[in-house]
């Protein structure tokens, strides 16, 4: 054992690991000949060559099975996520807070609304079209121009008061500020099965006490003929439908829990793991 | 040593030893007096070595290698999740989760091995003699028994056959007394004790019996002049703790694999920390990648593998009777290039046993076997009847009662060990010995004695006297005047002694104890009962030659086998023993060390009629080394005698020796493993690769030594543990080959996800689970795969160049079949998120979005939007199909890992039903953890798609064919590497 065993200096180690990398007698660099690493990266190379050929075989034909239209799978988005106009983020989940008597404070939740909302003008709307019926807007063929589906138009004069059209700021100054709940978008997706499925704020865990909200348009739903979505590629126009809360009797100086459901069939919002899935809770602090 | 023995007590007169130790040798100690010396000196035993403090033992179990590593990667997890906590990071947690599950396998491998050696200890402990062991003592003139531990010094013992010497004693009257000392000086001879000092050395001379020695006959009363610790074997016993172990084989490899994986592992987190920094991430982030890729890298199931494997055949061995004290023996068993051996007890039967008979001037062969098996000889001449009845008379020795209903072999008896087997030899032969005895009853007789060299006695038959004699050949032969033959008395004639001259050298040469035994009829009345034993030998004279006994010390039935085993296997087995060199050697050509046609050089300078001096070493295969020659020699001339005669016998040698032999043998490169079974043996034990101690005849302070036991002081089983030893280091190969290479998969979802920029493939959890719940049953179950080949026909490893873990092996499992495992992973990965929406090219470059957790509307490739959580389950999916896509080619690996040379095919592909039934459970398991309820928000595992399950599929197949492939050219190739190998890796022994 006592040859196995020898200890080594540090400069023993030093030397050997030098003659390791170049053995001047036998020619060997890192324990092999020249021609010796050559025929090993040649094999190493046709080997990763070969490896990637087939990786990207599999990928290619991968992508020549999955629909183009629509996915194979939704196994996660079995229920959609809602989210929040104006999104000011802060240690837990959304927090709106402002000071009336601050412009700054709530002139960037302006911002934030109407540039959100510049993707619903009539213009940036043109090439949908204008849906009436209260129902389903289903469509087997591809009838929209170049092979696609028609999408219905939503402009943002829809939201009438919180449309900023007639208050560019949307409220915000009163202490009675304008909120655009949205639906996530998910394909083939036919929410409130029938009946158009609707938003209500409540304050969080006092669902009794009265929270006085507008809904905008009448009754805070989101009409079924926006759906189903049919996907990027069928439907490139689309817009999700919107719905905008007007608080009026927010409490100053108190930071509410508020939660907006989203009410209808196959919309659930009871999933402890995601709390943004059919509801969107926020917290809002209007100060003086 | 033999400095240290400042005794001068055996040259004392009598009056200055009373005086010394204030006693009667007569009257013995005063109570009182003894009380108070027994608590000044403390109890007459050997206090256990210093065993290691158990919390000790426990520690070592947490530092080895592997260990380190461990510990060191738990450190740097912490780090990391200080500073990602620092940074307030979401999912920091799993570097805590990282590292508390590396600790805990250490500890838990900690216990498990802590447990075995515990386990192992307690089997030895239990050999312990658990009866007090009594002495007879004289005090205040009244006989006592007394605990042997009660013993002080200056008490007056009696001592018997049979006894044990309680302490170090100076004889003070013996009557025929003999001692064995072979457990002290390895002499196996017994050695008579008498009142007079015959030597300077205390050692030497004749009026010191020493402690634990064994009395085989007579009666001695002594007084006691050392106890405990402060005896001979006390002092040696504390010596022999002073050698320092050495590192076991597989610790070195160890070593050196944690190496090349710490090498690899600081390399690739280096390259992936630069490779960070260049495409911009902050340091902190950078570090972060860097410790992560180094814990990557940390094989966390192959430390519980190892441990798994390593007791799995310590369990194995225990059924094949060794018992194994360290885990680690195991392998170096394995790896043992050279088996110092004891003889007696080890090759032989220890029991001496007639082995030739010498009558009708023929040599005639006794059954020799354990289990009377063999066949016997003819029996139908009148001289047979004539020695046989000789035989059976002229013998003291007598069966202890009560044992009518054991086997022969197995009985024991009252007499020495010539004694004791001819009275055997008479039982299995004649029939019941003490009928004959009593039909024929004794009227004198004269015990043997070493100036007569010849016992006697004379019996009364019918009418007629019968006279019985038996003693050493040349002796009795003086005493015969004739010689019976075929039942004929024919007269001694010069023609009958060259016979008989030549019938007792070959029986001696043989190495055989030969007696002589011859009888005489008398009239009655000739001899008186009750007449002077010493007037016999009178009578004795004019005797009838019966026939001559040879008895030796049979070999062990499977001993051969085992020692040609061993030569096949390129272990060399080395015969170390206190005999006499023509016992020994006869021995040795018995069980095969000296192998048929091999020559000593004593041998060949016979054959060739030349002087020793001129005989060409080289001829001479064997050779047979002397204790004194030994002694004798210069340094690194025992080294050239060993590399000169690949079969040596040393006979005569003492236990001090005996450490020297086993230096020489580590000096040229040898793993040595050595049997003993004395105390002085220890140092020898300890030194050695590995000692092996005798469970039966082995001394405490021998067992303590050692790091294997033998159970059934077999030399066999020490083959079994060989053969089991290069099993389980073929099989660890495997085993680690296995490990290794999933690690690569676990890895590169990192890189890519550090340098892509994809959501995370693969989580630390799951790999966790890869690590130490799926993959460690398949990895243990290689342990139960057959062997190859006739490893038995295979050389010794060669500690230097055949590593547990080389260059080849890491590359080809890292680099190529670990890179088959990545590609399937990585497929499964992108399949799977692509159907779910997020297709391959969006994938790339997503990170920041798909991990940011205020975006609630993430987009996917057919414009569907994603809530933080939605995209979390996604990933767990991922996380989910990236295990099963490494299972399934681990069900691959493992079944390529089944054999290294031979074909799938050839081995047998449900052959080990271990590994068949460990992947079942490996998909069971992935089974569980996939579909049980609730895996999602535990363990991050998520109810995959069945479909997804066979897109790795075709990898595995791949592993598959490739593997066959490059075994095909190795089988065809032999020597060569196909596919050439160890891009990354240094040749063995450059770092």
């Amino acid at each position: 054992m006592a040859t196995l065993n020898e200890k080594k200096t540090c400069s023993e180690r030093m030397e050997n690991f030098r003659r390791f990398v170049w053995n001047p007698e036998t020619k060997l660099f890192m324990g092999r000949t020249l021609i010796n690493w050559v025929w090993i990266s040649l094999y190493y190379l046709a080997f990763y060559v070969v490896m990637t050929g087939l990786f990207a075989l599999s990928i290619y034909s991968l992508m020549r099975t999955v629909n183009p239209y629509e996915p194979d799978y939704q196994d996660q988005l079995k229920s959609p996520g809602v989210t929040l106009r104006p999104d000011v983020y802060g240690d837990r989940g959304l927090q709106i807070y402002y000071n009336i008597s601050e412009n700054k404070t709530w002139e960037r939740l302006v911002t934030t609304l109407q540039t959100f909302l510049t993707a619903y003008t009539p213009a940036a709307q043109h090439l949908n079209v204008n849906c009436t019926g209260d129902k389903y807007f289903i469509q087997d063929t591809f009838d929209g121009p170049n092979n696609t589906k028609l999408s219905c138009k939503f402009t943002s004069d829809m939201l009438q008061n919180c449309s900023g059209i007639a208050d560019p700021t949307f409220g915000f100054p009163e202490g009675k500020p304008c909120f655009i709940i949205k639906m996530n978008r998910i394909i083939k997706f036919y929410p409130g099965n029938g009946t158009a499925p609707r938003v209500d704020c409540t304050y969080v865990g006092d669902e009794s006490r009265p929270l006085e909200v507008d809904y905008y348009p009448v009754n805070g739903t989101f009409n079924l003929h926006y759906f189903p979505y049919y996907g990027k590629k069928a439907q490139p126009t689309y817009s999700n439908p919107l719905v905008a809360v007007k608080f009026l009797n927010i409490t100053r100086n108190v930071e509410l829990k508020i939660v907006c459901k989203i009410i209808g069939a196959g919309i659930t919002f009871d999933n402890v793991h995601d709390p943004y899935e059919g509801k969107v809770e926020f917290k809002l602090k209007i100060e003086d | 040593m033999k400095k240290e023995m400042d005794v001068d007590d055996h040259k004392l007169e009598l009056p200055d030893l009373e005086a010394k130790y204030s006693t009667s040798i007569t009257k013995g100690l005063v109570g009182a007096v003894a009380a108070e010396r027994l608590l000044r000196d403390g109890p007459n035993e050997l206090r256990p070595p210093r065993g290691t403090p158990e919390c000790v033992k426990f520690g070592r179990q947490l530092a080895g290698g592997l260990q380190c590593l461990m510990w060191v990667a738990a450190a740097i997890c912490l780090i990391a999740y200080g500073v990602q906590e620092g940074q307030g990071d979401r999912g920091s947690a799993d570097n805590l989760y990282l590292a508390i599950a590396l600790i805990a396998v250490v500890v838990v491998t900690g216990c498990f091995g802590y447990y075995q050696e515990f386990k192992s200890t307690n089997i030895i402990a239990s050999f312990k003699n658990l009866v007090p062991q009594q002495a007879t003592v004289i005090r205040e003139g009244d006989k006592l028994q007394i605990n042997a531990n009660e013993l002080v010094v200056g008490d007056l013992v009696e001592i018997k056959g049979g006894d044990r010497v309680p302490a170090d004693i100076r004889i003070i009257s013996a009557q025929g007394c003999k001692v064995d000392n072979s457990s002290l000086t390895g002499e196996s001879e017994p050695q008579t004790r008498s009142p007079e000092c015959t030597h300077d050395s205390p050692l030497e001379t004749r009026n010191i019996a020493f402690f634990s020695t064994m009395c085989l006959e007579g009666t001695a009363t002594g007084l006691v002049i050392n106890t405990g610790d402060r005896t001979i074997i006390g002092r040696i016993a504390s010596l022999a703790s002073g050698v320092e172990n050495e590192k076991t084989p597989i610790a070195i490899e160890i070593e050196h694999f944690v190496d090349i994986i710490a090498g690899l592992a600081i390399f690739f987190g280096a390259t992936f920390f630069v490779v960070a920094m260049v495409i911009g991430y902050p340091f902190l982030r950078a570090m972060v990648f860097f410790m992560a890729i180094v814990v990557a890298y940390v094989p966390e199931g192959l430390l519980a593998t190892v441990t798994v494997c390593l007791s799995l055949t310590a369990k194995r061995l225990a059924r094949k009777n060794c018992v194994v004290k360290n885990l680690e023996a195991v392998e170096t068993l394995g790896s043992t290039s050279v088996i110092c051996s004891d003889k007696t007890g080890t090759l032989t039967q220890n029991r001496m046993t007639v082995a030739h008979l010498w009558f009708d001037n023929q040599i005639h062969t006794a059954d020799t076997t354990e289990d009377q098996s063999g066949q016997s000889f003819d029996q139908s001449s009148e001289t047979w009847t004539l020695l046989s009845r000789v035989v059976t008379l002229c013998n003291r020795a007598q069966f202890k009662s009560g044992q009518e209903n054991v086997p022969v072999a197995k009985r024991e008896v009252i007499g020495d060990a010539s004694e004791t087997a001819l009275l055997k030899f008479a039982e299995v032969t004649v029939g019941t010995v003490s009928e004959a005895r009593g039909r024929f009853p004794k009227v004198a007789e004269l015990p043997f004695n070493s100036t007569n060299k010849f016992q006697l006695s004379v019996h009364t038959a019918g009418d007629r006297q019968l006279l019985v004699l038996k003693g050493a050949p040349e002796r009795v032969l003086e005493r015969c005047s004739t010689v019976m033959i075929k039942g004929q008395e024919l007269p001694l004639d010069a023609q009958w002694r060259e016979a008989f001259e030549g019938a007792y050298a070959d029986l001696g040469g043989r190495g055989e104890r030969v007696l002589g035994f011859c009888a005489r009829w008398l009239p009655a009345g000739t001899v008186a009962a009750g007449t002077d034993p010493e007037a016999l030998p009178e009578v004795a004279v004019g005797l009838c030659f019966a026939g001559l006994v040879a008895m030796i010390d049979p070999p062990r039935a499977t001993v051969p086998r085992a020692v040609l085993k061993c030569r096949t296997a390129g272990i060399r087995v080395i015969m170390v023993t206190g005999d006499h060199p023509i016992t020994a050697k006869a021995i040795a050509a018995a069980v095969g060390i000296i192998s048929e046609g091999s020559e000593t050089p004593e041998d060949v300078a016979a054959r060739l009629r030349v002087p020793l001096e001129q005989v060409d070493p080289r001829q001479a295969r064997a050779r047979v080394v002397t204790g004194a020659e030994l002694a004798g020699m210069e340094p690194g001339v025992l080294e050239g005698i060993l590399r000169a005669h690949p079969e040596m016998v040393f006979a005569r040698t003492s236990p001090q020796q005996k450490l020297v032999i086993v230096e020489s043998c580590q000096r040229l490169g040898a793993i040595v493993a050595v049997t003993g079974d004395g105390v002085n043996d220890s140092p020898a034990l300890k030194r050695a690769d590995i000692g092996v101690a005798m469970g039966i005849a082995g001394s405490d302070a021998a067992k303590n030594a050692a790091d294997m036991i033998l159970l059934d002081d077999n030399f066999a089983s020490i083959v079994t543990g060989v053969e089991q030893g290069r099993l389980i280091f073929d099989n660890l190969k495997k085993s680690i080959a296995y490990t290794l290479t999933k690690n690569i998969p676990e890895l590169t979802p990192y890189l890519i996800y550090i340098t892509a920029s994809v959501p995370l493939p693969l989580g630390c959890i799951t790999i966790l689970f890869i690590e130490l719940c799926t993959d460690i049953f398949p990895s243990v179950s290689l342990a139960y795969e057959r062997a190859e080949s006739d490893i038995m026909h295979l050389k010794p490893r060669n500690p230097r160049r055949d590593r547990l873990v080389n260059e080849p092996l890491a590359a080809y499992s890292y680099f190529q079949i670990g890179a088959i495992q990545s590609f399937a992973g990585f497929t499964d990965y992108f399949v799977a998120m692509a159907q779910e929406g997020w297709w391959p090219l969006l994938c790339l470059g997503l990170r920041p979005r798909w991990e940011d957790t205020h975006e609630q509307e993430l987009q996917d490739s057919y414009g569907q939007q994603w809530t933080f959580e939605q995209r979390r389950y996604q990933q767990y999916t991922c996380y989910t199909v990236f295990f099963i896509s490494i299972e399934m080619c681990q069900i691959a690996d493992v079944l390529i890992r089944k054999t290294r040379r031979l074909s799938l095919l050839q081995q047998g592909l449900f052959r080990n039903h271990i590994l068949v039934i460990a992947i079942v459970f490996q998909v069971s398991i992935g089974c569980f953890l996939c579909y049980c309820p609730g895996m999602p928000n535990i363990f991050n595992f998520m109810p995959i798609r069945f479909q997804w399950w066979f897109v790795p599929m075709p990898f595995g197949l791949l592993i598959l064919i490739y593997d066959e492939i490059r075994k095909l050219g190795v089988r065809r190739h032999p020597g060569s590497q196909f596919p050439p190998a160890g891009v990354l890796c240094p040749p063995p022994g450059a770092l």
